[in-house]
Parts: C-alpha cells; structure tokens; sequence
C-alpha cells in the first residue's frame, strides 16, 4: 500500500464526502488517514472532510466502526479537489469491538483503550483500566487509599511480597501525567495532609496524595472516549514528568442519553449521559452526570468513598475557504468524599473520625486552527484551562496521654514555656487547601517537504501556574492531636506561587525508501521555573528534555508487515510545592522539666528552646528519568505482535530525608527548687545549669531516591477465527524494579548508655541501601468471543502471574562516618571508633540471611465478562473476577504460606435511549 | 458422587482412628522410667534429704510421687507428663537451701523411657526479693491506657537489715510469649536485658530492715491528678527518671523522689515497664563498676523470629547479666500467651501472670504480689521464695498500693475495700 514516487511541490485542498454505500446516508466523523506523512482527518457530523496535500500520490484509508475499511491510492493534482468515496457496511464485523488495550501504532510504546474496551470492563474508576496494560492483572477496588498509578514497574513490596505504601517513592505516580482534552491535570499545589507526621496507621496516610500525582479513584470513566497512556518515550509536547503519560479524550459526540447503573461488593455506580447536536452546523453539546458510593469493606459502614462528577462539554466546528477551526471546550466538577471513623461502641467512646473532601471545579478550552492554505503552517492550537480544588480535611479524636506529656506552643524560635498535657481532651484539626491551577499552551505544526524527506513539525510553549489559597492547618496548639505532637500549624496561602514556563520543539522527518519508510522523531523540551527565588539551584535554569523516536516499517511481505523501533529520553519532573516550600521543622528541646507535685497545674513549668530548621533544600534538583526502548513487531493480516524491552534510571526522586545537626539549650537543674518555697511557677534565674550541646534530626527534601526499572512488555492480538467468532489476546510482562536511596543515609540509634542517649552524642552516617529489588512476571491469556447476531460479547481471561519476587538490598551496618555533637564535624568511622562503647554501638547487626530472596510461586486466576444486548435499548453485562484459581501453597522464611482468593463480582444495566 | 465416597471414607477413617485412641488410653501397662538427675558441681547428692519426684499426666492430671532414690522401679501409665524435683540441703554457710529440677512435657510410651533433670540449687535469698510488680497500668475514663504508675516492689524477707545500695533492677529482653532459638544461647550462664537502672549508693546508705518495702516506681507524683482511677506513688522510695531533651517524649522527674541510675536502656524514648508483662522483671548486685559493665557484657546474638508472616533471622545486641549475679527474677506473661521463660529454670521455675488472655481488658488495675508464707512471731512477714513464680506469686491480683490508698480497683468496679497481705490474705485487723 506504500507507494514510492516521487512527490512534487505544492498544495491542494482536498475536500468532499464520506457516506454509506447502500443509503448514502453520511458516515460522520469518520477517520481518513493519507501516507506517507501521516497526514489524517475527522470528517464533521455531515460526513464532510477537508484536508490539505502538497500534490503527489498516497495511500489514503478511511475507517469508521461498522464499515469495512477503505484503502485506496489517492492521486492529488491541481485538479481534483473534491473527491467522494462510500464505505460498506461490514456485515460480519458490525457491533464487534475491541475489548482490551491496543498496542499503540505510534512513535513510541503505548496503549490504546476505547470506550468499547471499558464498557466492557466495567470499571467503577480510572484505577480498573490499568488492568489492561501489560503487566497488570485484575485488582480488588481499593476505596480506603488514595489510588496512585504505576507504569512499568512492580510496585513497592513489603518482606512477604505483597504491596506496601512508602512515599520515598511518590516519584513513580507523581512522576505520570494525566492530560483530559489537552489540559494536565496539575496536583502540585496539593499540601493536604497531617502536620509532618508519618503515621502509618492514621486514616490520612493512605488517603493523602500530596506529592504522588493523581487520585485515579476521582477519575470517572463514563464520559471517556479513549485513552493512551504512553509508557514509552513521550513527545516533546508533554512534560514534567518523569514516568509516563495517560492522555484522556473525552466524548465529544452526538450519542444517545445513555443511562448505566453497576452495583458490585463495594460500590455502588450510576450515571447518565447524552450528546446533543446543537446546530445543523456540527455544534456538539455534551451533558454528563455520574456518582459513586462505595465502602472500603462492605461489612464497615464507617469508612466510605463517594464520588459526585459532572461535566458539560461544547464542541463547534467552522469551516472557511482559508481552513477551518475547531473549538473545544469544558466545565467540569468533581467531588471525592473520604470519611473515616472508629466504630464508638467498640472503643469505649473513643471519638476518631476523620474527613476529607475534595471538590474541583474547572473549565478548559482548546481551539485547534486548521490552515489548508500553507503547508509549512497547517495548525494553530491553543489551550487553556482554569481549576480551583477545594480540599477540606477534618480529624477530631480524643487524646489521652499515656503519661503527663507537654505540648509546646510557641511559633517563634528562642526561649519559652510550653504546656502540660494532664488528663485527657478533644483534639479538632483542620486542614484547608485550595489549589489554584492555570494551564496556557500554544502550539504550530506543518509540513515541509523536500524530495523524499517529509518534515513535520511542532512546536509550542506552555505556562503552568499552581497556587494554594486555603487557610492550611488550623487547630489549637493547646490540643494538640497526640501526645507527641510538635509541628505548628502554617498558612497555605502564604506559600508562593509555582511557575513552570516550558517550550518544545520536535519535528517528524519521514524518509520513503525501498527498504520502508523511516520515521525518525526528535524533540526537545526545555523547562523552566521562572520567578523562584534566587537561592535554590533550579531557578534562571532551563533544564532540557531530549527526546528522540525511531521507527522503522520495514517493506510489506505479502501480509506480513514487520517494524522495528527504538528510543531515547530524558523525562524531567520539578518539584512540587511542598517539595520546595516544606513545612517548617520545629525543634523544641527541654531546658527545665519540672513537675510540680502539689501543684502540677500552677507550678509546674517546662522550658523550651526552640528551633525552627527551614527543610527547605535550596540545591534541591528537578527529578530526571533516563529511558531507552527497542520495540519490535509486525502485523500479519489481523495478526498482531509487539515485544517492548525498556530500561529506566531514575537516580534523583524526590524523598524526606533525615538530617542531623548540633543544638545548643542551657539544661536547668531541677533539683535545685525547693518546692515547698513555691507560690508561682519556678523561676529561671536562680537555678544552676550547664549548657549542652546535643544533635538532633529534621527532615529536608533532598533527589535521595532512586528507582531504576528494566522489563520486557508483549502482546499479540490474533485475528477472530470465524468459526468460532473469537479471537485471542495474550499479553504480558517481566518487570524488575530496584527501590532504593541513592544519597548515603543518616541513622540513629535508640540506646541510652549510662544515661546518656547516643544520639545526642553521635549519628553515624551508612552507605547503605535501604531498599528492594522486586521482579515479577505475567502472562494474560483473553479469549474474546462476539456473537453479533445474539448481541453478545464473552470474554474469558486466563491471568497468570508466574511469579514475583522480593530481595532485600545489601546493607552495610557499619557506619562509613559518624556526626559528633562535641564539635559538630563528620568523623570518618575507624577501627579505633569501635573502641568507644557509645561509637560501637553505632554498629547495626544485620542477618546475612535477611537478604535471601522472597519468591512468590504462580498464582493463576479466571476471569469472565460478558455484556448483552436486549432489544434496542437494553444490554446487561456481568463479570467475576477470580471466578477459579490455582493457588499453590509455598514457603517464605520457612513458614507456609497458603494463599485464598476471593471473587469479585458485580453486573451493570445500560440503558440507551 | 465422588466426593461422597470420599466423605464415607473420611468418616470410617475417623471411626477407626478414635476407637484406636480408645483401645490405647484405656491401656494399663506401665513403663518403667529411667530417671536421671544431674546436680550442681557443689553439691553432693549425699547430703540432700526429703528428696521427691513428681509426675503429673498433663492429660488425666494425676499426680504421681516417689521418693529418690526410689526404693523400687518408678512404673508410669503411658502418656506426657511435667517432672518436677525437689530436695532439701543445708549448705556449707549454714544456710537451708532447696534444689529443684523440672522437666516439661515427657512423653512416656515405652519402657526404660530416660528422663533427664538437672537440678538447681535456688538462688541465696540472703538479700532482698520482688514481693510485687505493677505492669498492667490504669485505664483513664474514656477507657484509654495510662501509663506512668507501674511500680515494682522489693522486701526484705530476711531476719537482719540488708542494703539497698547497689542493687540493679532489669527487664529482660526476650518475651516470654515468643520463643526464640538464640545462638549463642547464654541463659543457663546470663540473662539478656534491655534496661539497667541501678540503686545508687556506697554500701550502707540505703538499709531496708526486716519486714520493709522499697518502692520503685516509674513516676514517683500523685497520678490522680492526670487520671482520677489512678493513685499516688508520690511515696516511692526511687522513680526510674528518663532525661530526655524532646518535650514528645516527656518523662517526668518528682522532686520529691531520687532516682535511679539508669545505666542502659533500648528506648532514649521513656521506659515503662511491658503493660502486657511479656518480660522477666529482675534485681541483681552487678560486682564490677559501671563502666567495665557496659564495656565488657555487650553480646550479639542471632535468633529467628518466628511471625505470622514467617520466621525472620535476625541479629541484635543487647546486654547480659550473669546468672551469679542475680537476686531475683520473675517471669510474667499473658495465661494463654506464655510460651517459655526467659531466664534460666536454676532463676526461676515457673511464671506469673496478669490477664488470661491476650490484650484482655481485664488485666488492668491488677498486679503480681508474692504469696504470704507466715507470720513470725514478731509479726513480721515471710513471703513464700521457691524461686518458681508460679508457685511463689498471687497472679492477677490487685496491687498494694490499690488496696491501701482505696481507689479503683477497676473501670467501674468501685473502689478497694480490704487490705491485703499479698492480694488473697486479708490482714485481720
């Protein structure tokens, strides 16, 4: 179908109409598609369509769900500027779709997903889609936790090899943008969360999404009409992320009012829908309305997830003899409700409830500007959005310290009192935020053309503002929500603003040759933080992304049709804002603790100095990914088959780490107060004292994280044997992920050595790996089966992880260095240290058989899905997940491990009308 | 179909095996035992007297006893049994001591089964004993732990004045709800520790008189001001004090009361002691100074630690006291949690316990108080030491200091009413 020949100058407008070939009724928006030059159009809903080629002969191909597809040569001349063409309705293929990812056909490693694939599936949020990317199998909802996704990689897994949470590695989800109708969704402003503690067992610490990207549980899927999500090497067009991307386009379409309603174990789903067509002039409007209730165990009615979205999308078209434009735009809003409480009969009324609410409001348009007058300027497009989130967190919990504890008070550094914590109280904590989040974007693209070289190119600049106006962290320091509490509260608005200013350029060259055609696709991406402050490393710095993709269709054998490509990126994400602006470290040290025994309420005084350590890391860097693939495939007939092998390297996320450094406080000798002689509180002056200089930590943000991710990803889509209308898709990974640090670490230890705690005295300094490496590897065999004339579609699929493992990384108890408190200097750790009993203790004993590698055997699921169609308007789909498995016994550390699988069902009503 | 043939077979399978099970319990053959008693190096088995061997059938429970050396063969009906011995020496000082051994779970099936004891001498309790460890704590209104008034108690059970100077109270480190291979296993020579505090003092300054208590305590302050169902320790004779420079983990230091030397400890958080009680609580005399202590009885072991989530070798290093230089120990634990102990039988035989079932609710507001054994002549009391806690201690009881300063002896359950000698003999008045 490639034709080779020569192409000459200029251009023509071809234009004309797409119809059915029996009723001529218009085929609207219908996809032509010319080569070479991957030139392509929509035809607007009267089935019209304009496009404009420099003259020459192609290779043009229509396709339109339902119609056999039409390939034909396409001469373009002076002369012949409309052009007609009627497709056939294809009979055996009408009603059938495509019910998982496609790999996609583009530059770089994809998958494609439409809206028949996730009717099918039936997803209750975005989160169930990933299932269909390679190496992902089917998962349990998870509604209690915030919903972060992971590209290429095993995710974090704990020493029995199943899943944990550790926001060292937020870089993996914070680093994947997701872009709806051309506009990123921003959560970089997003700082809601509980003061600076990091307790796992606190409702927020799985529910937060500060710094890991975005919640995909807030992310409905019934008003989506695709989406790729691009794990390979992205185009310079889209940035600030390290991993990858998931680009959504939404519905913008004259459908029916289509109604769903799906209910499973957790959840409850409903919505609604319609696309209506405005004007005899292809002016779309589109209403959509979808809530979710769902529970985190459907035993507990106390901790629940409910999801409210509405959107209204208008899309026009105008069409002039210069070119024509298309308009998009949006209003959205999406609400996302967490509660969380302790059951209080179960807890002698214990109160422990916890909140948060999100509510984003936003609006977005996006013209796209088509000349057919210029060839080296055929588009225009600009871009713009606008959200506001509301996010409102509550906690409110009673407090009971185990002992008299203190609670300090002060905002300011220095010298002053702080407060007994005696008996029990009511703690209310509220976290406001309200990220502000504007988008910019203008971009060009055209054609030049020279001989048998075709360039495409693009080019654009992009502004993205984020800005948290909420009031941030309000409570009582009196009442604080533990005992043990000593972060301060901060106001969010006064944090500034994030610019991220970012330019691209990036053009596609295409080389028609004997041996194929070549596509060969280089970009650059440069980004820049203008406006922040002279002190950090990354301001009046432009930090570039190259980018390049290759692509290889090697010449058509017979059916077989082989490519080969490859690429090479460096993806860069910057740093949030509470990665630049942390919060505060407040170190409060006890000068003089005393308790007063007669009088603890009136005479007790506890003397504080405080510290406030700015976290803030000034030479804090953006987060790099080095990324390289080489894809392999080739189609035969409808025989489909891809190989990805990729590499990653990402040595600079962002993570907390711990620092220490000398303080010095005067430590008042208690003793000394004759409490007898008390009628106030007791006083400073007149105590003894001795000044003491003690090392503490605080956290700041360093690049201390790395993850380095390397696999290979394959699927094959076979064509539908007729006889038994199904097809079979087999895809798959082997995934080997490394979590670990790549700065050294500063650890304490807890020993008190004759009542001196080490470390106040001495912090050594490891060279170690704090992490894992995991591997794991999946196949997923699915049988798709479509009856058309029954209206049914079956799919069975056969979900098959081999196996995953798990191996501790090495660590090296022994420090490399030590921090000493007598003069604050780093010492290096020698032999003559051990000999101090407080040095050798800094020594951590690790057993060699800890880093034995934890494997988990095959774990083989079946999975079922159908969907029927009942009359016009009716069709009812089921699925059961893990409907059988095979489970094998096996040993970790020497204990059986026996492994029980739960199904998951559920089944859904579509209505369309 | 198939699988009822194999639901039939199940069944006449068990049919088959239980009435095995008869025919073997209802069997009146004995089997003779051959005992074997190893006695410390010291001691000559020559000068023992009212020497005697108990077997109890840990499934009938019957008792059996035989005097030793047995006059005829010691003949046993099949089954698993705890061997217990006890004798009585008087030592070369003049002191009546008792040797004990015991063995747990023996299963007798067959004849000439050889049953291995070796037998202790009990530590000299020529010193100062625990009469009573408060680990449990108390609860606030809300239904909350507080903790902050646990407390041990030591007693003078002697007939002269002995000094408290010097002594080193200690929790172990291993718990005795999670038995541990340790390598290398040093308890029949040590006990592993993770808190030291010791009684300051030069020899003489701190004499405890025949029939007196000292009261140690974690916070030595009236606790009712911070949780009305508590009580006052403001009397405490010492209060472990924890100095730390971080008001989030506050220990609080009563004027009133002097504090021990803390010469180790895991936590630079604040140390209580285990509110479940999975530890061993001990006093020693540590016969070297401070600093050739904590240089010289640091030791890395190896063990496996056995999870839920599977057995996980681990390292640690903590320190040792050695057994010679123990005074006395006692063993707590959950009833149904307790699965060994962690010092050596030569220390302490048995355990205690306060609550019957893990995270029971119940254990609050109770303690362990060793059991009263009579009462002198000049009324002074002598509490039972056997050196086996199980034997020696009231488990689950309320504490002393509950009973005398009459408050709560439970959420809800009112305020004590009688006093009490060791929590189960009421003082006649």
């Amino acid at each position: 179908m490639i034709l080779a020949g020569g192409l000459t100058s200029g251009a023509t407008v071809i234009s004309g109409k797409v119809t059915d070939s029996a009723d001529h009724s218009p085929l609207s928006f219908c996809l032509l598609r010319i080569m070479p030059g991957n030139h392509s159009c929509v035809a607007d809903a009267e089935g019209m369509y304009s496009i404009d080629l420099p003259e020459g002969k192609y290779s043009l191909s229509i396709t339109y769900v339902g119609y056999k597809e039409l390939r034909k040569p396409l001469f373009v001349n002076s002369q012949n500027a409309e052009k007609n063409f009627s497709l056939q309705a294809n009979t055996l293929t009408l009603g059938e779709v495509v019910v998982t990812a496609k790999e996609s056909e583009g530059m770089s490693s994809g998958s494609k997903i439409d809206r028949a694939a996730m009717s099918h599936l039936q997803p209750s949020s975005f989160t169930d889609i990933l299932e269909l990317l390679p190496g992902n199998i089917s998962k349990d909802p998870q509604m209690g936790a915030a919903n972060t996704i992971t590209l290429r990689e095993t995710g974090n897994l704990g020493a029995t090899g199943t899943s944990t949470t550790n926001p060292d590695y937020a870089i993996t989800s914070l680093g994947t943008l997701f872009v709806v109708d051309g506009a990123p969704v921003n959560n970089d402003a997003n700082l809601q969360g509980i003061g600076t503690t990091n307790d796992s067992s606190s409702p927020d610490f799985a529910r937060s999404t500060t710094n890991k990207g975005v919640d995909m549980r807030s992310i409905g899927t019934d008003n989506i009409e695709s989406v790729e999500i691009i794990r390979g090497i992205p185009s310079a067009e889209y940035g600030n992320l390290t991993s990858g991307m998931v680009n959504i386009r939404r519905i913008r379409r004259a459908t029916p009012f289509s109604a769903r309603f799906k209910a499973d174990e957790w959840s409850k789903l409903l919505s609604a829908g319609k696309g209506f067509l405005v004007s005899h002039s292809g002016n779309i409007l589109n209403l959509d309305l979808s809530y979710m209730d769902s529970k985190v165990d459907p035993r507990n009615n106390l901790e629940t997830y409910k999801r409210l979205s509405g959107s209204a999308r208008f899309s026009a078209n105008w069409m002039n003899d210069w070119g024509n434009i298309r308009f998009n735009s949006g209003a959205d809003y999406t609400g996302s409700f967490d509660n969380a409480k302790v059951d209080p009969d179960l807890a002698n009324g214990k109160i422990d409830e916890y909140k948060s609410r999100y509510s984003r409001y936003s609006v977005n348009a996006e013209s796209i500007i088509t000349l057919s007058r210029i060839s080296w300027l055929s588009n225009i497009e600009l871009n713009g959005s606008l959200s506001f989130q509301e996010d409102i967190l509550e906690r409110r919990r009673q407090v009971a310290p185990s002992r008299p504890s203190a609670a300090p008070t002060t905002m300011e550094a220095g010298v002053h009192d702080g407060h007994f914590l005696i008996g029990e109280y009511i703690s209310d904590y509220r976290s406001e935020g309200k990220p502000l989040n504007a988008f910019l974007k203008a971009s060009l693209s055209g054609n030049i053309l020279s001989g048998i070289i075709s360039n495409k190119y693009k080019a654009g600049i992009e502004w993205n503002l984020s800005k948290n106006l909420g009031d941030g962290q309000v409570y009582d320091l009196m009442r604080p929500l533990s005992a043990s509490w000593t972060s301060r509260p901060r106001r969010f608005s006064d944090i500034p603003a994030l610019n991220v200013l970012a330019f691209y350029i990036q053009d596609l060259v295409t080389l028609k040759t004997t041996a194929g055609y070549f596509d060969f696709q280089a970009g650059l991406r440069g980004t820049s933080l203008p406006g922040l402050d002279k002190r950090y490393y990354i301001s009046n710095k432009i930090f570039l992304d190259p980018r390049l993709n290759i692509l290889w269709h090697l010449p058509d054998y017979r059916d077989l049709r082989p490519f080969i490509g490859g690429g090479f990126g460096i993806t860069t994400k910057m740093p949030t804002i509470d990665y630049l602006y942390p919060q505060a470290h407040y170190n409060d040290i006890v000068q003089l603790n005393y308790y007063d025994v007669s009088n603890p309420l009136e005479y007790s005084r506890l003397n504080l100095r405080t510290y406030i350590d700015d976290a803030t890391n000034f030479n804090l860097h953006p987060a790099k990914n080095r990324k390289w693939e080489i894809r392999l495939g080739a189609s035969f007939g409808d025989n489909r088959l891809s190989v990805t092998f990729f590499d990653e390297r990402l040595r600079s996320g962002f993570r907390y780490s711990s620092i220490y450094t000398p303080y010095s406080y005067r430590e008042y000798d208690a003793s000394a107060i004759d409490p007898d002689m008390l009628s106030a509180p007791p006083d400073l002056e007149s105590l003894p004292f001795t000044d003491k200089t003690i090392l503490d930590g605080h956290r700041v943000v360093t690049n201390g994280t790395r993850i380095d991710k390397q696999g290979v990803e394959f699927q094959l889509n076979t064509m539908r044997w007729s006889l038994l209308k199904t097809s079979l898709i087999i895809s798959g990974a082997w995934f080997k992920s490394t979590y670990s640090n790549s700065q050294m670490l500063y650890s304490s230890v807890s020993d008190v050595i004759d009542g001196k705690p080490v470390s106040e005295r001495y912090v050594g300094i490891y060279d170690y790996n704090d992490g894992r490496v995991n591997e794991q590897f999946n196949t997923n065999f699915m049988f798709d089966t479509q009856l058309t004339n029954l209206g049914l579609i079956f799919t069975t699929s056969v979900q098959c992880m081999w196996f995953v493992k798990s191996t501790m990384l090495h660590k090296n108890g022994r420090p490399s260095y030590y921090l000493d408190s007598a003069d604050g200097t780093i010492h290096e750790y020698t032999s003559d240290s051990e000999k101090d009993i407080m040095l050798a203790s800094l020594i951590k004993t690790y057993n060699e058989t800890q880093y034995n590698p934890v494997k988990v055997v095959p774990a083989v699921y079946l999975n079922l899905k159908a969907s029927k169609s009942i009359g016009r308007w009716l069709r009812i789909s089921l699925f059961v997940n893990r409907i059988i498995d095979y489970l094998p016994d096996y040993k970790v550390n020497g204990m059986t491990i026996r492994r029980n699988a739960k199904p998951y069902f559920g089944m859904e009503l579509n209505l369309t009308i | 179909m198939k699988s009822y043939i194999l639901f039939f077979l199940i069944i006449a399978m068990t049919i088959i095996a239980s009435s095995c099970d008869d025919e073997f319990s209802s069997s009146t053959t004995t089997h003779d035992i051959d005992l074997k008693i190893g006695f410390p190096d010291d001691i000559d088995p020559a000068d023992i007297t009212d020497a005697i061997v108990t077997f109890r059938n840990l499934s009938s429970w019957q008792v059996t006893r035989f005097s030793y050396p047995s006059k005829g063969d010691i003949r046993l009906l099949p089954g698993i049994y705890d061997v217990e011995f006890s004798a009585s020496i008087v030592l070369g000082n003049g002191n009546d001591a008792v040797i004990r051994g015991v063995s747990r779970s023996i299963q007798i099936v067959s004849d000439a089964t050889l049953v291995r004891l070796t037998a202790y001498c009990n530590i000299i309790t020529d010193d100062l004993i625990i009469s009573e460890v408060f680990f449990t704590g108390t609860l606030q209104n809300s239904g909350n732990q507080y903790y902050g008034d646990d407390y041990i108690k030591l007693y003078n059970n002697t007939d002269h004045i002995v000094y408290a100077d010097g002594i080193t109270l200690f929790e172990s480190k291993f718990l005795t709800t999670q038995k541990l291979d340790f390598s290398p296993d040093i308890m029949e020579e040590a006990v592993t520790v993770q808190a030291i505090y010791t009684i300051p003092g030069t020899g003489n300054e701190h004499p405890v008189k025949p029939g007196e208590y000292i009261l140690l305590a974690d916070v030595g302050i009236d606790h009712r001001n911070a949780n009305p169902n508590s009580f006052s320790l403001e009397h405490a004779d010492w209060e472990w004090y924890d100095v730390s420079s971080s008001p989030g983990n506050l220990d609080i230091d009563s004027p009133n009361v002097p504090n021990l030397d803390k010469w180790y400890c895991y936590t630079n958080s604040f140390w209580m002691l285990h509110n479940r009680g999975y530890k061993a609580f001990g006093i020693a005399r540590i016969p070297v100074d401070k600093e050739t202590y904590l240089k010289e009885y640091r030791y890395s072991y190896d063990y496996d630690l056995v999870t839920n989530a599977g057995t996980f070798p681990m390292s640690q290093t903590a320190y040792k006291i050695p057994n010679d230089w123990v005074i006395d120990v006692v063993n707590c634990s959950v009833e149904s949690e307790w699965q060994w102990n962690v010092t050596s039988p030569r220390l302490d035989m048995g355990w205690a316990y306060c609550g019957n079932i893990n995270n029971d609710k119940s254990r609050f507001f109770k303690a362990v108080r060793r059991k009263l054994l009579y009462i002198a002549d000049d009324g002074r009391i002598v509490l039972k030491d056997t050196d086996n806690s199980s034997v020696d201690f009231n488990s689950n009881v309320t504490p002393s200091e509950i009973e005398t300063q009459h408050t709560l002896i439970g959420l809800g359950q009112g305020t004590s009413q009688i006093i009490t000698y060791d929590g189960i003999t009421p003082i006649s008045k």
